[in-house]
């Protein structure tokens, strides 16, 4: 694919939020275009009651995907009294947030500012690491001849397509020989791995990296390694930001490794920890109140994040799923 | 000379990885999935020795009703919430691309909000949604004389998918609509000369050209569905319907943790893998089949 | 940079040595018993030890810091885990596995041989346990048991005993509770007359079938040298479940919801559903049904002329696992906890234990007259001579969580008319002879 293609859609990441106005430079072709072209065909799309239908019918999807979060924050300044005899859709009788919070930290001996670090931790090391390493590798794949390289290219594919719960047992197994079960590594060494990342990072690569800078490289002297870590990685930024953000939240969700890895609670990620605090519901009623104000302390900040960082999610995958 | 070792010192860190937690697990699973354990003794306190079994746990496995329905139960989860989530991915994003959606990126990221929350925490929200007593969802069916119990032997399947539905529907959407972008102006333009109304260019240009989005997605749900896992798994405790087999995963970890049995625990894996496969490559091979047609 | 190997030669290498690791580790993957129980006793620590011991008991650490309290040489530190299937057991498991986990565990009584076989346990009988058996009550002591082998603590028991509501029953309806299963089966005819239900049963839960199998007088799975043998269609069983297929076929029992599920709550504060026939923990359970406070009692469990007064439902054990490295220690809290007045008492008043495992102790408070159950002394009138009455002979299978779904699959078909109990259970039997021959256990079923 030319890399023409490469600069529009990148330009698209530019700008999400100008789409609407239809601006020049948002990327929407047909948006602009219609513009240019006149009057007619654009209202076609723009007609009042047209628009009156679409936003409404947005806005009850938008609440479909809403009503949890909102649940999980109005419920989590209730007593447990409160969050059994009143409805779950408005606020209670008593209003105490804090101190509900401050019970989430402190419980179990600041169990649950661990286990949110711990997440972090996994997360965090796992995709940087991993990200490094798929694009090395997917770097290498697109822009080197070398025998064996589609065959291991393929092989790498068929990885993407095995679940990851089908390998997760076996590898407890090889874990527990060598002793890394229930420690940071159990989790982490099996993270650092994303077929996904190399497959974007491979077409990225070969759509967004011309041979003639490799060739200026080498001619000015520089080993490949010196390209590939001062002039490749600039280049790749987007489908770095894909991959990393990819990873994370791969890794952040991710409950079977971990589950089936982690015995001791030190070494818990918030998933594990939190379901953990679920469970003991059944015999005690506190949990509960600890249950919904940790879930709302874990889903705030991704929330933010997701909704700050969406722009990012666009360019890289397109590259992905328009060549892929 | 150089650039013939460098990219192998490039692909190092990724192959060797990939070796140990891929390639090695594997292998495991295959040679377990051949393997049985002979025991002596009433509990196996004299000693167990494996020995090759040829295909007996495989032979088991698909002779387990549990696991076979547990796979039926998936296939027919997946036709059914894949189709809905997938059309509704879609329709959103066509939606939010028109030029009558307003404010699309606040809608945007409002869907896409979920995707951010991990299974497990999506699960624990949705079921105080689901538990009488606690859920304000079956307080209000209840005022207008509904009833229903959304963790029921019968419900509660539906009450995963809607799980599932939630926390992927605005990641796909976001897939299609990357690619809607990507779409070049002068197709419009050329569609828009031809005469051809909005529902015309839905169907004979943004579908046809969005298809690869569609394939990645429909191919990541279906390796979705088939790891299921999470989500039954924390509702159980919660819903006499879901027992310790309800999914092909919960299967497999069954045998291996709770069991007693790695052979089967294995031959399951193995299964489940396959399946993935055979069914990627099937959705794969239907869309190459469309392709071609249109 | 020059590659020393030639690549493909190295590719190939990489890919033989994969191969041959993983075929190394999966050949010498875990398989059954652990090899500590073939190996030299591991002798009482000089210095202090610290214990860990995982249960989903609530409240364990306060009765192990009443333990804690009386010596300064082992310390026992509780951690909370979930339930044995709500995901305890898996925990428990791959933690030994993986060569660590706790020292102690809680293993419900049924599911102790499963633990056995999966090599997770320490054979007690290396340890001295044998000697303790004074010390227990002879029907929790005999859970524990598999041929000569003692593979944990009983912790608690539940013989099985029917609490009721007396003031609907007796007063509005002018019944009595029936002392027989034949009396059973008219008052549960009387009881619907008047639209009500006598019981409710969870047609998923195939737990009560061994309670009702084993009161009757049945053994169904007998360890004979090396094999076990197994009797799940033998006379008393299929008389039994003869009864049981008439009480179904003219619902005569509700099977909507099971005993203490939310619905069952509703229906018991209404005065709807008038009994619950199980295990003596019911008491705690039956406490919490909204306005039933002087309205219930306790009565023996109905029974058969043949057989036993009464049979056991759940109850757990404390096991210690195979990769413990302070059995003895272990041993010595887990007397201290579940056959001294002291450890009976904190477990009672904590964690809020089913019936002691203890000879001659019940608890303190289980030694005076109840409030909610209509001022009845009736852990010593009734549940005592029940827990006295039960079969000695009973012995849990290996695979017991397998066999317990089974029959629940078997008891669903039952309740949705595809089949009868007296059809299922010999199907069902053939179906665990199948699955135990599966993992290596020699399996008879007897004639």
């Amino acid at each position: 694919m030319s890399t023409s293609s490469t600069a529009s859609s990148s330009t698209t990441t530019q700008d999400p939020s100008t789409q609407s106005t239809g601006s020049p430079g948002a990327g929407s072709g047909r948006a602009t275009r219609a513009k240019k072209k006149g009057r007619e065909t654009r209202t076609a799309g723009t007609k009042p009651t047209t628009t009156i239908i679409v936003t409404a019918l947005l806005v009850i999807v938008a609440l479909y995907f809403l009503v949890p979060v909102y649940w999980v924050i109005v419920n989590a300044t209730k007593s447990t009294e409160d969050l059994f005899g009143t409805n779950g859709f408005w606020f209670g009788h008593t209003f105490q947030l804090f101190s509900n919070i401050g019970d989430v930290l402190t419980a179990n001996g600041g169990a649950f500012p661990r286990w949110a670090a711990n997440s972090l931790l996994y997360s965090g090391v796992g995709a940087v690491f991993a990200t490094y390493f798929a694009v090395a590798a997917g770097y290498a794949l697109a822009k080197y001849e070398f025998p064996g390289r589609n065959a291991i290219f393929a092989f790498v594919l068929g990885g993407v397509l095995v679940p990851g719960t089908a390998t997760a047992l076996p590898l407890f197994l090889v874990f527990s020989k060598i002793g890394l079960t229930n420690t940071y590594w159990s989790v982490l060494i099996p993270s650092l791995l994303s077929p996904f990342g190399l497959f974007l990072a491979r077409i990225y690569a070969s759509a967004a990296i011309p041979d003639e800078i490799l060739e200026a490289g080498r001619i000015d002297g520089a080993s490949e390694m010196r390209i590939f870590h001062t002039i490749v990685l600039r280049q790749l930024i987007p489908a770095i930001v894909t991959i990393l953000l990819f990873q994370f939240v791969a890794i952040w969700n991710n409950y079977f490794l971990p589950l089936v890895m982690l015995a001791d609670e030190k070494l818990y990620p918030i998933t594990l920890g939190l379901n953990n605090w679920r469970a003991q519901t059944d015999r005690l009623p506190e949990f509960y109140q600890l249950t919904v104000g940790g879930a709302l302390l874990s889903v705030i900040p991704l929330a933010i994040l997701i909704i700050v960082l969406q722009r990012f999610w666009r360019g890289g995958l397109t590259e992905g799923s328009v060549k892929g | 000379m150089r650039s013939k070792s460098a990219p192998w010192v490039l692909m190092a860190p990724f192959l060797l990885l990939f070796l140990f937690t891929m390639v090695v697990p594997i292998i495991i699973a295959i040679v377990q999935s051949f393997l049985t354990v002979r025991r002596s003794g009433l509990v196996g306190e004299d000693g167990a020795v494996s020995h090759f079994a040829g295909l007996e746990n495989y032979l088991a496995a698909l002779t387990n009703q549990n696991f076979t329905e547990s796979i039926a139960r998936m296939l027919l989860f997946g036709v059914v919430q894949v189709t809905v989530m997938i059309v509704a991915s879609t329709i959103l994003a066509l939606l939010l691309e028109s030029a009558s959606a307003k404010w699309p990126g606040l809608f945007r990221a409002a869907y896409f909000l979920p995707y951010g929350i991990p299974g497990v925490i999506a699960t624990i929200l949705w079921s105080f949604l689901y538990v009488p007593g606690l859920s304000p969802i079956v307080d209000v069916l209840g005022w207008v004389g509904i009833d229903v119990d959304f963790l029921g032997p019968s419900i509660v399947l539906w009450s995963i998918a809607n799980i599932v539905t939630w926390t992927y529907t605005g990641y796909n959407m976001l897939i299609i609509i990357a690619q809607l972008k990507a779409i070049p102006g002068d197709i419009y333009e050329a569609a828009r000369i031809d005469g051809a109304g909005p529902l015309r260019v839905v169907t004979s240009i943004q579908l046809p050209l969005i298809r690869p989005a569609l394939m990645l997605t429909i191919i990541f749900s279906i390796i979705g569905t088939l790891q299921l896992f999470a989500e039954p798994q924390v509702l159980s405790t919660m819903s006499s319907g879901i027992n310790s087999e309800y999914t092909p995963n919960l299967s497999a970890y069954a045998y291996a943790f709770q069991y007693n049995d790695l052979g089967m625990a294995s031959a399951e894996a193995v299964i489940i893998a396959l399946a993935a496969f055979i069914l990627s490559a099937a959705a794969l091979g239907i869309s190459n089949r469309l392709g071609r047609k249109s | 940079m020059r590659p020393l190997v030639p690549r493909r030669t190295a590719l190939a290498g990489g890919a033989a040595t994969a191969a041959a690791l993983a075929a190394g580790l999966a050949g010498c993957a875990p398989t059954g018993a652990g090899k500590v129980n073939a190996e030299a006793v591991i002798p009482p620590s000089d210095g202090p030890v610290t214990l860990t011991y995982w249960a989903w008991l609530k409240d364990l650490q306060k009765v192990a810091d009443e333990f804690n309290k009386t010596q300064d040489r082992i310390t026992v530190e509780a951690v909370w885990i979930p339930g044995g299937n709500a995901g305890g057991y898996a925990k428990i498991l791959s933690a030994v596995a993986a060569g660590g986990g706790p020292d102690i565990a809680q293993v419900e009584l049924r599911s102790v041989p499963e633990f056995a076989l999966a090599g997770a346990l320490t054979d007690l009988t290396r340890y001295g346990f044998a000697k303790d058996e004074k010390a227990f009550d002879p029907g929790a002591f005999a859970q524990i048991k598999v041929g000569d082998s003692l593979w944990a603590v009983p912790q608690d028991t539940g013989p099985g005993a029917m609490f009721y509501n007396k003031e609907v029953l007796e007063e509005e309806l002018g019944l009595t509770p029936p002392k027989t299963w034949d009396e059973f089966r008219s008052v549960a005819e009387e009881v619907k007359k008047a639209g009500k239900t006598l019981m409710t049963l969870d047609p998923g839960d195939g737990s009560v079938l061994p309670l009702w199998a084993m009161q009757k007088g049945s053994v169904w799975f007998e360890p004979k040298d090396d094999t076990w043998v197994l009797n799940m269609a033998d006379d008393p069983t299929m008389e039994m479940a003869d009864y049981w297929d008439g009480v179904f076929s003219d619902e005569l029992v509700s099977t909507g919801y099971g005993p203490f599920s939310t619905p069952w709550y509703a229906a018991a504060g209404d005065g709807k559903v008038l009994s619950y026939v199980g295990g003596s923990w019911g008491d705690a359970l039956t406490e919490t049904v909204p306005g039933g406070k002087g309205k219930w009692a306790v009565a023996d469990m109905p029974r058969w002329e043949d057989g036993y007064a009464s049979g056991g439902l759940g109850g757990s054990s404390a096991a210690v696992l195979s990769t413990s490295e302070h059995p003895a220690e272990a041993l010595e809290f887990l007397r201290w906890m579940c056959t001294d007045p002291a450890g009976i008492d904190a477990m009672i008043e904590n964690s809020g234990i089913g019936w002691s495992p203890a000879a001659d102790y019940i608890g303190k408070k289980r030694q005076q007259p109840s409030e909610f159950f209509s001022g009845q002394n009736y852990n010593e009138e009734v549940i005592l001579p029940m827990a006295e009455g039960q079969s000695l002979d009973w012995t849990w299978a290996p695979l017991m969580q397998r066999i317990i779904d089974r029959l629940g699959d078997g008891m669903l078909e039952v309740v949705g008319g595809g089949s009868t109990f007296t059809k299922m259970l010999p199907q069902a039997q053939e179906d665990i002879a199948e699955i135990m021959r599966k993992i290596g256990l020699k399996v008879e079923i007897a004639k």
